[in-house]
């Protein structure tokens, strides 16, 4: 109603002006309008032609700077990254590649600042805790290295998750070995083995950590299960001889040994590997070459046990230990008094010879045993063995593994 | 140290702000009569019009800041390429011929779009009626643009409040509004510019009301709402509603970080004082040297800058927005942050002392968040266990320089909220803020802006000033009743006699009258000695006197509404607000006059 009175209070020619206001004003709004389209056409246009504009640049830039990580350069890579990751803000491939790039140029602070950043954002990032991970390993810090392995491995993976996750375990594993803590490192091991799939390329290093980690019976295990299922592996037949030599099947050494030096991969091994597979045959042999066997004749036998008897007793003199019999001159090891007196309980102990000992095979056990066990009680007054000594040392170990099937 | 640019100068520029003589009344300015008129046939057009054009200008601000931001990044890739790295050659000759041109645009194109444009823009509104030319705006756009985009230390966001200004004051002057309203528009523009620029409304909005406007004013908080609003609409539909700095994670982890923070606040505190100082020293001698020389001097400017770049720290050309995402994502070492602080420094006092125009939003942000991130790295390295991310540190280092160089702390606290959208952050930003602002208060009694407005001669509000004002309330001027009361039901012959028997103290020249329904008169004696001689000595009060009662006031009243009131009233009644009639005291003209002397 107040319109209306209004309305009525106006005069023509006020009516007449209200009505050019209203139509100068509507079309002074139109026009605005007609204006505010065209800006924003413009605008539109303008800023298509500068987002494809940065997208090029961004592609052009990140594939000079994964260039620069691929060829060794990571310094240029920081620069190139960077310079991606200004026209493609906030893209974490490219973030984790440039922290990457910070890393390899020996930036290291900086690169453990970028990846701390990162990993605040997304604290279960798998890929980003492993690289702090390195970082913290290249920094000597043991305990941030290790969490940090761990909050890998239990972290988001984008793609084969699982794969990522053992090659990270596989990685934790090896740092445990370099920084002596095996014993963590075979518990990882044994998790690795029980999630890995039935495939060689993927057991065989689970195996080679399983040696380095000084588990060398379940290396074995594995070695021997990828030798049974397909063509004879050289690493696998190396494996194998290495882990049976580690555990004191010397005689299975020998044969994954010839077999390891007949394979003809081996030729493409270097001449240091190939030695090294040499020695540790020609070691083996000379170790089974003093095994009393019982697989040989009696008479062998009676020969390797008088001849292993003859070592350990030299191993005695050489280290002023007297003889079963003689007189003590100092306090012995109260084992290796002990066994000392075992000898002499065997009947003319001082004159065994060959026919006695092949006449009677209890004699001969209870020898060789003494023996082993003399050669063991002697480790701890006389030290490390050295030649044939260390050789027979290997067998008192275990003796009974120099033969297991 | 306030040094103010020669005669010369200071005519140069108040004649270069100034509207054209034809422009300066009409069509902005409708003469008296021309708007009594609208008012009777169109009472309620300019108040539709204002929110209906709070829109328009909001929109087609955001459409020019995002032009004016691509511009940049365009000018910048094209010259200085894509990358710019330290030893590249173009680094030092792009800025110095970016100067060349700008300056030569600045002295003979557009004089007025020298400066960083808020004091240009507060010029507008205080002095010219809001009026801002399209010229100014267009040579704002293109010479900031050459001049950042060519890697100038400065910002686009102070352009892009003035941009807006002019925005708002070319459309409103086309609609023939009154000049109260014209006034309006500058801040209202300014608001949109600078909304789109920092991609953040309510940073906008208060900085607009805390340096620009000065005060909180109903008539124009909604229009300057709805134009915020609106530009920031426009820019995210062009560059996404991410905030302008991807933050990360910002957190406050342990409370003894605190004492991490309040570091943060005294180096941004020194930090401000010796930008303050540098800029405050170098501009007004610069401006003083020979007009001849003005135009060499952004490209002298340009070339110092370039140097810096060339020898190893391109960072701190241009705006700096990725430095400052990579410095919040500790991309740097603390060491190499503290020199880009210092350096960003030397760069943007150069500059911005040559005459380049360009803003100091962004450079102040960039100090900020270096210094910021500076201290969270070198917590992050030595103290691991208790600070919480590098981008906190940076974020609050911003909000920080804010607060201590630009000397808006309202506004440097939400800015670091909005733009990080994180509220858990906000009890170091403000300690931080606080102690940086405190320290710039006491270390530089005169802010920043306000030293240039005196440089360049002209005498615009402090708005720290008038923030700061304590206005005077009536309780202030109060003192006890010392007059007598009487009731109305009491006679013009009772009243005569109660002046006659007054106690010692008690005023005699007047009294005062209570109603039944709590109103309140003050009655005169000579006014009563005439009405003695006309009216019946018996009759009541109430009938003898007036309808006219004292004013309703109260004690929380501004002391100016008592004012006008003493004109009619030899003193007024100060009434209580719970208690209806009562009263809490008198006032007179002298107790106001007193009360101001006092303070």
């Amino acid at each position: 109603m107040p319109l209306l009175k209004l309305q009525s209070a106006l005069t023509p020619e006020e009516r007449t002006k209200k009505r050019k206001i209203v139509i100068r004003d509507s079309i002074a709004l139109f026009t605005l309008l007609l204006i505010t389209i065209a800006l924003f056409t413009a605008t539109v246009f303008l800023f298509r032609s500068f987002t494809n504009l940065r997208a090029r640049l961004s592609k052009r830039w990140l594939d000079r700077g994964e260039a620069a990580l691929r060829s060794g350069r990571p310094e240029m890579a920081v620069e190139d990254l960077r310079s991606a990751l200004a026209y493609s803000p906030g893209q974490r491939s490219i973030e984790i590649e440039l922290a990457e790039a910070l890393a390899g140029a020996g930036r290291i602070q900086e690169a453990t600042s970028y990846f701390n950043t990162l990993v605040e954002a997304e604290p279960g990032s798998g890929i980003i805790n492993l690289q702090l991970a390195r970082l913290a390993v290249r920094q000597g810090n043991q305990a941030e290295a290790l969490d940090r392995y761990r909050l890998s491995i239990y972290g988001n993976w984008e793609g084969d998750g699982s794969v990522r996750r053992r090659d990270v375990r596989l990685e934790l594993i090896d740092y445990l070995i370099r920084i002596h803590h095996e014993q963590q490192a075979r518990g990882e091991l044994i998790i690795a083995a029980g999630n890995a799939p039935d495939n060689p390329s993927v057991k065989m290093p689970i195996a080679a950590l399983m040696e380095k980690a000084g588990d060398p019976a379940d290396a074995a295990v594995i070695y021997k299960a990828v030798l049974q299922h397909g063509a004879p592996n050289l690493t696998a037949l190396e494996g194998a001889a290495r882990s049976s030599f580690a555990l004191g099947n010397f005689a299975q050494a020998r044969d994954y040994l010839n077999k390891a030096l007949n394979h003809p991969g081996v030729a493409a091994e270097s001449a240091q590997a190939r030695q090294d597979l040499h020695d540790l045959l020609e070691e083996s042999v000379q170790i089974l070459l003093l095994y009393p066997s019982p697989a040989l004749s009696s008479r062998a036998q009676a020969e390797r046990t008088l001849h292993d008897r003859a070592l350990v007793f030299q191993r005695l003199q050489e280290c002023h230990v007297p003889l079963p019999g003689e007189p003590a001159g100092q306090a012995l090891d109260p084992a290796l008094a002990d066994v000392l007196g075992k000898w002499l309980q065997i009947p003319l102990w001082d004159k065994l010879t060959v026919p006695m000992l092949q006449k009677d095979g209890d004699l001969r056990r209870s020898v060789i045993e003494l023996v082993y066990e003399t050669d063991r009680a002697a480790d701890k007054t006389c030290g490390k063995a050295t030649g044939e000594n260390a050789l027979l040392s290997k067998i008192a170990n275990n003796p009974g593994a120099v033969e297991a099937p | 140290m306030d040094i103010k640019a020669p005669m010369d100068a200071e005519t140069s520029i108040v004649d270069d702000l100034a509207p054209p003589p034809s422009e300066s009344l009409s069509p902005s300015a409708p003469g008296i009569a021309q708007r009594i008129n609208m008012a009777k046939i169109a009472p309620t057009r300019e108040e539709r019009l204002f929110l209906v054009l709070s829109i328009f200008i909001g929109v087609i601000s955001g459409l020019m800041v995002v032009c004016f931001r691509v511009c940049i990044e365009w000018i910048k890739i094209g010259s200085l390429g894509s990358a710019p790295h330290a030893g590249q050659y173009r680094l030092l000759y792009v800025p110095a011929i970016a100067g060349l041109i700008v300056g030569a645009l600045v002295q003979w194109v557009f004089p007025q779009a020298r400066g960083s444009g808020v004091n240009q823009t507060k010029a507008a509104l205080y002095i010219y009626n809001g009026y801002i030319s399209f010229k100014t705006m267009i040579g704002k756009f293109i010479t900031a643009a050459i001049a950042i985009g060519g890697g100038h230390s400065l910002g686009p966001e102070d352009p892009s409040l003035q941009i807006g200004a002019g925005v708002a004051s070319i459309i409103s002057r086309h609609l023939n509004l009154s000049r109260e309203r014209l006034r309006l528009f500058a801040p209202i523009g300014a608001a949109a510019g600078l909304a789109a620029a920092f991609n953040a409304p309510i940073s906008a909005i208060l900085f607009v009301i805390e340096e620009v406007i000065g005060k909180w004013s109903a008539a124009v908080l909604g229009s300057i709402v709805l134009a915020a609003i609106s530009s920031v609409v426009v820019m995210r539909q062009f560059w996404g509603s991410e905030p302008m700095f991807r933050i990360p994670s910002v957190n406050l982890r342990d409370p003894r970080e605190l004492t991490a923070y309040a570091v943060l606040g005294v180096f941004g505190g020194v930090a401000s004082l010796i930008f303050s100082k540098a800029l405050g020293y170098l501009r007004p001698r610069l401006r003083m040297l020979r007009p001849q020389t003005h135009f060499l001097q952004p490209a002298i400017a340009g070339l110092l800058v370039g140097l810096i770049g060339f020898y190893g720290f391109p960072q701190v050309m241009g705006p700096g927005y990725e430095v400052i995402d990579q410095a919040a994502h500790g991309q740097f070492t603390w060491q190499f942050l503290l020199i880009l602080a210092g350096l960003k420094i030397l760069a943007t006092t150069l500059s911005f002392s040559s005459g380049t125009p360009g803003g100091m939003f962004a450079p102040t942000l960039f100090i900020g968040a270096m210094l910021g991130a500076a201290i969270g790295t070198f917590e992050k390295h030595y103290f691991p266990l208790l600070t919480g991310g590098i981008g906190s540190y940076a974020l609050v280092g911003m909000g920080v320089l804010f607060a201590g160089f630009i000397r808006a702390p309202l506004t440097s606290v939400f800015m670091v909220l909005e733009m990080s959208g994180n509220y858990s952050i906000i009890l170091p930003v403000i300690l931080a803020n606080t102690i940086a602002y405190l320290l710039s208060r006491i270390l530089t009694p005169v802010p920043i802006f306000e030293v240039f407005t005196h440089q360049d001669g002209l005498d615009l509000p402090s708005m720290e000033e008038q923030r700061e004002e304590s206005p005077r309330h009536i309780e202030d001027a109060l003192h006890p009743v010392d007059i007598p009361i009487l009731e109305g039901t009491h006679t013009l012959d009772e009243a005569m006699r109660r002046i006659a028997t007054a106690t010692p103290g008690e005023r005699t020249d007047c009294l005062l009258v209570r109603f039944a329904n709590g109103a309140w008169y003050v009655l005169t004696a000579q006014e009563l000695t005439e009405l003695l001689a006309s009216r019946r000595p018996d009759l009541p009060l109430r009938d003898a006197l007036p309808t006219e009662r004292a004013p309703l006031l109260f004690p929380d009243l501004s002391l100016d509404s008592a004012l006008p009131h003493f004109a009619r009233w030899p003193v007024l009644p100060i009434r209580n607000r719970a208690v209806k009639g009562m009263l809490e005291g008198i006032v007179s003209s002298e107790d106001v006059l007193n009360t101001y002397r006092q303070k």
